[in-house]
């Protein structure tokens, strides 16, 4: 069996003749809509609204990939004004880091082998370099999709152009080196990322679980036929040859042309590269995957779940949770250009986003109801700059052993809303060095103010170690208990007992989870 | 929910399922009650097998060391394995071993998971995979532990199974071995598993109390895998902190003698350290001989080389044995691939995946035999080809798990703990 992407599904929607994008509040309510509607027929109550700490530092991890400062808390929580949360996602999106941290979400999408292979590590900063440039530019999303597939390559097989220059230069090739420039590989990273399209498993035999034959596989393989790679190696120079316009099946004789998903050939003739004909395709509005697949993308940012879930697995037997709603964001990012900090601003105005992430009621067991805001986990990143953040303590420079060695143990393992730790994780974060560091006085910025800064009392010392960690003032009772903890000791042990204080608020699940 | 099973596939798997009675009956053949571990003996870089387990004497690419007789008669093996030999009745040579990946990163990736990448699917390694299939949720020690491991992230991954199943370990890159250091383990610690210095252990346990206090209102709010997750380790490390537990990696507890006997050097206090974790029931350990990209000088680094896995591998066997774990203890010796029957202008050997030998003993194998043949000049099986599937599956049988179980993916799909095309090697399980 096979299936055909249906290009015509959305066609008449983005001709409806609106002048530019809705206001966000707008798309933010038709979402409110339809997920209110279907917790309604599932008769699932929906959580109460987070409260602006619980938000705000939501809102920090989700879009900048860190927790707040006590300062940012501070303002926000004495900011009066109604519109302060729309305010506080559209401020977020203008930020460098938010465009760092989108950088660091597409570079682990599309190159994990700069994280998990040793030799291609060299090409992570300069490839999330050119993603943070397109972020920081708000490029379109279809606009970088293109630019990526088709990032300019020698057409001499004679002079080809080198994958590596300087590894902090922004490099778009560093994505066809870490794939070996295979057109294998290229194929499978292109329609999983771009059209949630898991045709890979159809590499070597008709796709188990899907719709997807061995066949249409080598067919979009033989758009990236022509890259010719000059020796081994992931630092072999490429060049492209607009010549070669089929491949061979894998340890067969037959060979495959280029053909898209659709089944339509490709209309250029062999002076054009088959590589931009399938960037075309890929991206055109009337593409429905590729709208869907990044609207999808984008709200499983933001919720820990895609509508679609995995967010890039789209086939017959893994339908979405709210399919009405996934069109209606497609159309909306379709009828804004391509413009994700757009869906991003309705998605943070809406009240399901807003929901705290406790549980009013068991019935709310299925998380993807999103009756209450789905417990996230932290990227290695994430809880790598936080814990930065929350102790004062500076990095010794990017590629230092030490955030690499953090971040090679805290990889989020699992699906982003359903997170585990490990047991090294937890021993590294109760006795490892860092923390040791963190909770040492000579050695921690932030223990340090909490227990020096004069003229305060106890209670603002704590309160000062809360609002570092957990982005949030402590409850009476949470210092009630301190209180005991800090008598329990005798005089004179208050510094002691700070310092356990913090190794608790760094400990505790609330700083490890994005919640 | 979506169920995650459709017809089409049900039916599917119900093929598969009538192809596998052999198998299961097998599987059920093993007593249950039995508690079976497996100690993997990985030898990273390809040990050649040539120079070990099949020797080629008398032909021009058996080079120049000897073959010596073994505890079985007929079978012989390199002479620089002469304590080895004398435990073959345990031990069972598999010399045609056929894969196909002759590059390091992918071939351990082969061995280690049972696949090749494939997409997005995060395939867990086999450690991880038995334990799962034999987790005991309240033990204090983990179900995997990997010691002196040299690989990358991927290849010490329990992928989807989750970080809980992912491996211990213990010595891993950037440690030193040190024999004389005063903690007496070697350098084969577990990281993080003291406290930090300055912090007393009543100290650590009032920090715990008001970490339990602090963040109950948190945990009991938010239910779900996340947070039972971080509880979950919390607690499985700190049992691992306490004494009795941190007791198992303790060496200074064996005689001196027979920590002697295992070799002062990482690989043999790493087989001393596998037998201490599996008495008290871990059910899978590997520990890492590095060393066997051969391809300069292949000669005098493999006689090195056994030089270290000879004393420490026969004592272990041995040491087993006495201790009545044998029976219920597999232990396999492998790497990722074997090397060139051809030697090099440089005296080297190169990688070689066409075939290759690895050697399964102990617990449920048939010992004092060997499977298949190669040819006169060791470049290609004449007999009994054995893929990656084959050798994962009869090691499922051996430690008792069903190769045909299925755990749930990444990518929202079962896949089962060793590929389909698996065909377990009968007659070398007992």
């Amino acid at each position: 069996m096979r299936s055909l992407i249906t290009l015509s599904t959305i066609a008449g929607l983005v001709s409806s003749g609106m002048a530019g994008p809705p206001d966000p509040q707008e798309l933010a309510d038709r979402i409110d809509a339809r997920i209110d509607s279907r917790l309604k027929d599932e008769g699932v109550p929906a959580s109460a609204v987070a409260d602006d700490a619980e938000f705000l530092r939501r809102a920090y991890l989700d879009l900048t990939g860190r927790i707040p400062l006590p300062s940012d808390v501070y303002g926000f929580l004495s900011d009066d004004s109604a519109d302060k949360r729309g305010r506080l996602i559209d401020e977020l999106l203008e930020t460098p880091r938010h465009a760092s941290h989108m950088a660091a979400v597409w570079r682990d999408a599309l190159a994990p082998e700069t994280a998990s292979l040793p030799e291609a590590r060299v090409f992570r900063p300069g490839f999330e370099a050119w993603l943070r440039l397109q972020f920081r530019a708000n490029t379109p999303y279809d606009r970088l999709a293109r630019e990526l597939l088709t990032a300019p390559l020698s057409g001499d097989p004679d002079e080809p152009t080198p994958v590596l220059r300087r590894p902090n230069d922004p490099n778009p090739l560093a994505f066809f080196a870490v794939k070996e420039a295979k057109p294998e590989n290229l194929a499978a990273v292109t329609t999983r990322v771009f059209l949630g399209v898991q045709i890979e498993c159809a590499q070597c035999h008709d796709h188990p679980f899907g719709e997807w034959t061995r066949e249409q596989f080598w067919n979009q393989a033989a758009f990236f036929a022509g890259l010719d790679r000059s020796g081994d190696g992931l630092f072999a120079p490429i060049a492209e040859r607009n010549d070669v316009r089929d491949i061979q099946i894998a340890e067969g004789k037959k060979r495959a042309a280029a053909l898209f998903l659709d089944e339509q050939a490709p209309s250029g003739n062999n002076g054009s590269s088959l590589r931009g004909e399938l960037a075309a395709w890929v991206t055109s509005k009337e593409n429905s995957y590729f709208a869907r697949t990044a609207a999808n993308r984008v709200w499983g940012l933001m919720f820990g779940l895609g509508i679609v879930d995995p967010v890039d697995d789209f086939h017959d037997d893994n339908p979405p949770s709210h399919p009405e709603l996934l069109d209606d964001l497609a159309d909306a990012l379709v009828e804004a250009d391509f413009d994700l900090r757009y869906l991003i601003r309705a998605i943070g105005r809406t009240k399901a986003y807003q929901r705290t992430s406790a549980m009013a009621a068991p019935s709310q067991s299925d998380t993807r109801l999103l009756a209450r805001m789905p417990v996230k986990g932290l990227t290695g990143e994430q809880l790598y700059d936080s814990l930065l953040t929350a102790t004062g303590v500076r990095d010794s420079g990017n590629r230092s052993s030490s955030r690499e060695q953090f971040l090679t143990r805290f990889t989020l393992a699992g699906k982003l809303s359903e997170p585990e730790t490990s047991i090294p994780q937890a021993l590294a974060l109760m006795n490892g060095r860092f923390t040791a560091n963190a909770t040492t006085l000579a050695t921690s910025p932030t223990l340090t103010a909490a227990c020096d800064f004069p003229g305060l009392t106890i209670a603002e010392r704590v309160e000062m170690l809360y609002l570092s960690t957990l982005s949030r003032k402590p409850t009476a009772k949470e210092q009630d208990r301190i209180e005991k903890y800090v008598a329990a000791a005798g005089t004179g042990q208050l510094n002691e007992r700070l310092a356990d204080l913090f190794w608790v608020l760094i400990n505790s699940a609330e700083f490890r989870l994005n919640h | 929910m979506t169920p995650f099973i459709s017809r089409r596939e049900a039916f599917r798997y119900g093929l598969a399922g009538l192809g596998l009675v052999p198998a299961l009956a097998a599987y059920a053949a093993h007593n249950p009650a039995r508690k079976r571990s497996c100690i993997v003996l990985w030898m990273s870089g390809g040990p050649s097998q040539l120079d070990t387990f099949d020797p080629k004497p008398g032909h021009k690419n058996g080079g120049p060391f000897k073959a010596i007789e073994t505890a079985v008669p007929g079978v012989q093996i390199g002479e620089y394995l002469p304590e080895v030999a004398k435990q073959m009745k345990h031990l069972a040579a598999v010399r045609s071993m056929a894969t196909r990946e002759g590059d390091h990163g992918r071939a351990t990736l082969h061995l280690r998971t049972g696949n090749l990448p494939q997409g997005a699917i995060r395939f867990p390694v086999f450690g991880s995979l038995v334990a799962k299939d034999k987790d005991v949720p309240d033990s204090d020690l983990p179900g995997f532990v990997s010691i002196s491991p040299r690989f990358g992230a991927a290849s010490l991954s329990a992928g989807f199974l989750g970080p809980k199943f992912a491996p211990l370990v213990v010595g891993g890159n950037g440690t030193v071995f040190d024999a004389t250091g005063d903690d007496n383990t070697g350098g084969l610690r577990v990281e993080n598993l003291g406290l930090a210095s300055g912090v007393t252990g009543e100290r650590a346990s009032e920090r715990r109390g008001l970490l339990d206090d602090l963040e109950a209102d948190f945990l009991e709010s938010r239910p779900g895998i996340a947070t039972e997750s971080h509880k979950s380790a919390y607690q499985r490390a700190a049992r691992l902190m306490r004494e009795s537990a941190a007791k198992a990696f303790d060496l200074s507890e064996e005689d001196a003698k027979l920590r002697d006997r295992y070799g002062r050097n990482r690989f043999g206090q790493g087989c001393l350290l596998a037998r201490r974790l599996v008495e008290r029931d871990v059910p899978f350990v590997e520990v890492t001989l590095g060393g066997w990209d051969t391809h300069d000088n292949n000669f005098a680094q493999v006689k090195n080389l056994c030089g270290t896995l000879d004393p420490a591998w026969a004592t272990l066997m041995a040491d087993l044995k006495d201790r009545g774990l044998l029976e219920t203890t597999t232990v396999v010796w492998m790497g990722e691939f074997g090397r060139t029957p051809g030697i090099n202008p440089r005296n080297g050997r190169d990688h070689y995946p066409n075939a290759w030998s690895v050697v399964l003993g102990g617990g449920g194998i048939n010992g004092g035999q060997v499977i298949g043949r190669t040819s006169p000049d060791g470049m290609s099986v004449e007999e009994r080809p054995v893929s990656v599937p084959d050798l994962l599956g009869t090691i499922c049988h051996a430690i008792g798990i069903d190769p045909a179980g299925q755990n749930m993916s990444n990518v929202n799909r079962p896949i089962r703990v060793v590929d389909a095309t698996t065909k377990p090697i009968q007659e070398l399980l007992s």
